[in-house]
């Protein structure tokens, strides 16, 4: 027979525990996880609309991979994402510093800074847009009518040329507040006293900043660095927005291949998937160089 | 209202009757019913077709007609779907692009198109739009609708000034163009499309056609790489630099409305933008910064902007789209019966011309008499009046030399609308007018792209 007894109290915890994020669990599977893996099973087939999936083994990869503009995205991809993780960061970390002075209206000022990283982007974008237009704009305007620095009117924004360096800038100023955000709790929080000491053993304000408040924020810059690299890596809607179809980084590439034209959607499958694998092995060489987890 | 209602209710009342009948009735006074899918999904032009629609079945209680309203870009995957399922719609309207493709695999029911049209009188019709739904063989696989011309707009005031004559030709466009390019004074010459979008190869085909350069010749091989084209590419990059700065679309024909461009490429659908201040200010900003140069909407445009529609270099080409009303292959020919009958009605004066006033200068007529009608150029908005007369007949001729790179002699080209879709020219015009490529290598990357698609 078999025996029936009381649960457990650590039995019963366990099972509310399993009843409580059974909801949630179950979302994310369907919701993302049956995505993946069914993106992961498409990349091995040429795609067809209409008719059947016709299984091609590596063939979409080595595709990609022989691809000379798959390459040129590559590169794109990673000068936009370094630079504008460094500036975001650098940009964070010097207005921090600077706000975690003792001044009048503070408070305003470090709310107002906080304004393009709560904006929504499309607003932002159209803001630009109308700026830096380069018939009606008044960026041209005040730069060649007012002050006649320039002689002749370009388009900042999307000529090719500078397309890719306004969207760092745009990218840097539009997320800097985040760095800035987490870097001043950071420094808030650094005990007084380490400073304190150090001015009795005769350190300048440059050895402070270098030996006390450095490796406190290391951490914090850190993982900021890493999250802002992720972010930027799979960055869509700004760099979409911005420049439109002038600037392909990996994202909007993809894109391109699977909704425009002929939907190549086993191809953009495996680009995803390529996408996917660069980003986590830079996150794993990331994690155990610099975090040293 | 009510007795249209009670009307309704009867022949639905009597088709149901029929079928417990055993519906061996096939006369054509019987009661029918059929689809009719429109691609004009906008609430307020389904009512105004749904307004025809009573109309027509208050005076033929026998006939019941749905309207469908079906995006125009899921036409190809719906007619496909019914096809499969055995139940095309009585009537549809589509663009003659898929009308070819369509009637090509046999969907569209050529006899009953060729009875209605010669009741119409093919005479009637502008030959150029009749030309993109031939079948090659002396038929057609639908009859052709209403339609959008695009063509060059120009300051016809300034060219006047100017001495210069209207940019009807390869020489007059560039001339003219090189002329008013004023970048200190922040004017420029023309628009024409230099990113990887559509626009750009509608304002570029046009062009190549003028200089009789083609993708396919009749047998369907691929010929990009001829010195026609290579002549077309080199003059349209030349053109382009002309342009307002940088990659340019058609969202910078705000910057012709603002008096600062001389001529750019557009459909008619900008007719109402150049005549309706309220409409143009919508797209304009100007107001809101009073210290810009411009801005102002200028009621004076409209009889200062004149249309060229058609260019010429070695040949005269145009370019627009044409939508056509399509008998689908059915079953029971009462249906089909039924079905050209309302069509037939739909030719008719006041309901062609109700028509087609849903989008004044969008929707042009394809019959040659109604440009010059007086109740068509009397539109609820005033948009034709402020043309005239003969400025609208002179717009709606463009009509008449449409051609596109998908239909050489009437053949279609499949082949092509894949190079469209893919954007392939537009990324080589891109690529030589934006990022410096020379002309040859941008070529003959996208041969390549082509060649890609050719031999799939």
């Amino acid at each position: 027979m078999p025996s029936i007894r009381a649960l457990t109290n650590d039995e019963r915890e366990a099972r509310l525990g399993w009843g409580l994020i059974a909801p949630a669990m179950i979302i994310i599977l369907l919701l993302i996880l049956y995505p993946i893996i069914y993106n992961v099973y498409l990349s091995f087939f040429d795609v067809s609309l209409m008719g059947q999936n016709r299984f091609v083994g590596l063939r979409n990869y080595t595709g990609i991979l022989g691809d000379g503009e798959f390459w040129r995205s590559v590169l794109m991809t990673f000068l936009y994402v370094i630079l504008s993780t460094v500036g975001t960061t650098l940009a964070g970390l010097g207005v921090a510093t600077v706000m975690n002075r003792e001044f009048p209206l503070r408070g305003l000022v470090r709310s107002l800074i906080l304004f393009p990283y709560v904006a929504p982007v499309i607003s932002v974008v159209f803001a630009w847009q109308f700026f830096f237009d380069p018939v009606n704009g008044i960026f041209m305007h005040t730069l060649v009518e007012q002050l006649g620095w320039v002689s002749e009117r370009f388009n900042l924004i999307r000529d090719p040329q500078n397309a890719l360096w306004v969207l760092i800038v745009f990218n840097i100023w539009k997320n800097f507040p985040f760095s800035y955000l987490m870097i001043l709790s950071r420094l808030q929080a650094i005990d007084a006293n380490l400073y304190e000491a150090a001015e009795i053993d005769g350190a300048n304000g440059w050895q402070k900043f270098r030996h006390i408040t450095v490796p406190e924020l290391y951490f914090v810059v850190g993982a900021l660095m890493l999250l802002r690299f992720i972010w930027n890596f799979n960055k869509f809607e700004e760099v979409f927005l911005l420049t439109g179809t002038n600037i392909k980084t990996l994202p909007i590439y993809t894109y391109f291949k699977a909704f425009i034209g002929t939907m190549e959607l086993g191809d953009a499958s495996a680009l995803a998937l390529i996408q996917f694998i660069l980003l986590l092995g830079i996150i794993i060489l990331y994690v155990k160089r610099v975090l040293k987890w | 209202m009510k007795r249209l209602l009670f009307l309704v209710i009867a022949a639905a009342l009597l088709s149901g009757a029929a079928l417990f009948a055993g519906g061996a009735e096939e006369t054509a006074t019987g009661p029918v019913e059929f689809d009719f899918w429109t691609t004009q999904t906008q609430s307020d032009r389904m009512a105004t077709i749904q307004v025809l629609i009573d109309t027509y079945t208050a005076i033929n209680p026998n006939v019941t007609i749905n309207l469908i309203p079906v995006d125009e870009n899921d036409i190809p995957t719906q007619i496909n779907a019914a096809a499969a399922a055995g139940n095309l719609p009585g009537l549809v309207e589509l663009g003659a692009e898929n009308a070819v493709t369509f009637g090509a695999e046999g969907f569209m029911d050529k006899e009953a198109t060729a009875a209605l049209l010669a009741d119409i009188g093919e005479e009637n019709f502008y030959d150029g739009v009749l030309r993109l739904v031939n079948d090659g063989a002396g038929g057609y696989y639908a009859l052709p609708y209403h339609g959008w011309i695009q063509g060059i707009w120009y300051r016809s005031d300034w060219f006047e000034e100017a001495g210069l004559d209207p940019p009807n030709t390869w020489e007059n466009i560039l001339t003219a163009a090189e002329y008013f390019y004023q970048p200190e004074n922040n004017q420029y010459g023309i628009l024409v499309g230099t990113t990887a979008e559509a626009f750009t190869e509608q304002s570029f085909t046009p062009i190549a056609m003028a200089n009789g350069a083609a993708l396919f010749d009749r047998d369907g091989n691929l010929i990009f790489n001829s010195p026609e084209m290579r002549e077309a590419v080199e003059y349209y990059a030349e053109l382009a630099q002309y342009n307002p700065p940088g990659p340019q679309t058609w969202r910078a024909r705000d910057y012709y409305l603002q008096g600062k461009m001389a001529m750019f490429f557009y459909s008619t659908y900008i007719m109402d933008d150049l005549a309706i201040a309220d409409v143009a200010a919508g797209s304009l900003t100007g107001e809101n910064f009073a210290d810009l140069e411009g801005g102002a909407f200028d009621p004076e445009l409209v009889n200062n902007t004149a249309l060229a529609p058609i260019i010429t270099n070695t040949e005269p080409a145009g370019y627009g789209v044409v939508v056509t009303m399509g008998l689908p292959q059915q079953e029971d020919p009462a249906v089909t019966a039924a079905a050209s009958a309302f069509l037939r009605y739909l030719y008719t004066q006041n309901a062609y011309i109700t028509f087609l006033h849903m989008a004044p200068g969008g929707m042009n007529p394809v019959l040659r008499e109604i440009a010059t009608n007086a109740r068509f150029q009397n539109d609820p908005n005033g948009v034709f009046k402020n043309y005239g007369a003969e400025k609208m007949a002179e717009i709606i001729s463009g009509m008449n030399e449409i051609e596109t790179f998908s239909i050489v002699d009437g053949v279609r080209i499949e082949a092509a609308s894949a190079i469209f879709s893919n954007q392939i020219i537009p990324q080589m015009l891109f690529s030589i007018t934006q990022e410096g490529v020379d002309i040859d290598t941008a070529m003959a990357r996208a041969e390549e792209a082509m060649l890609e698609i050719v031999n799939e």
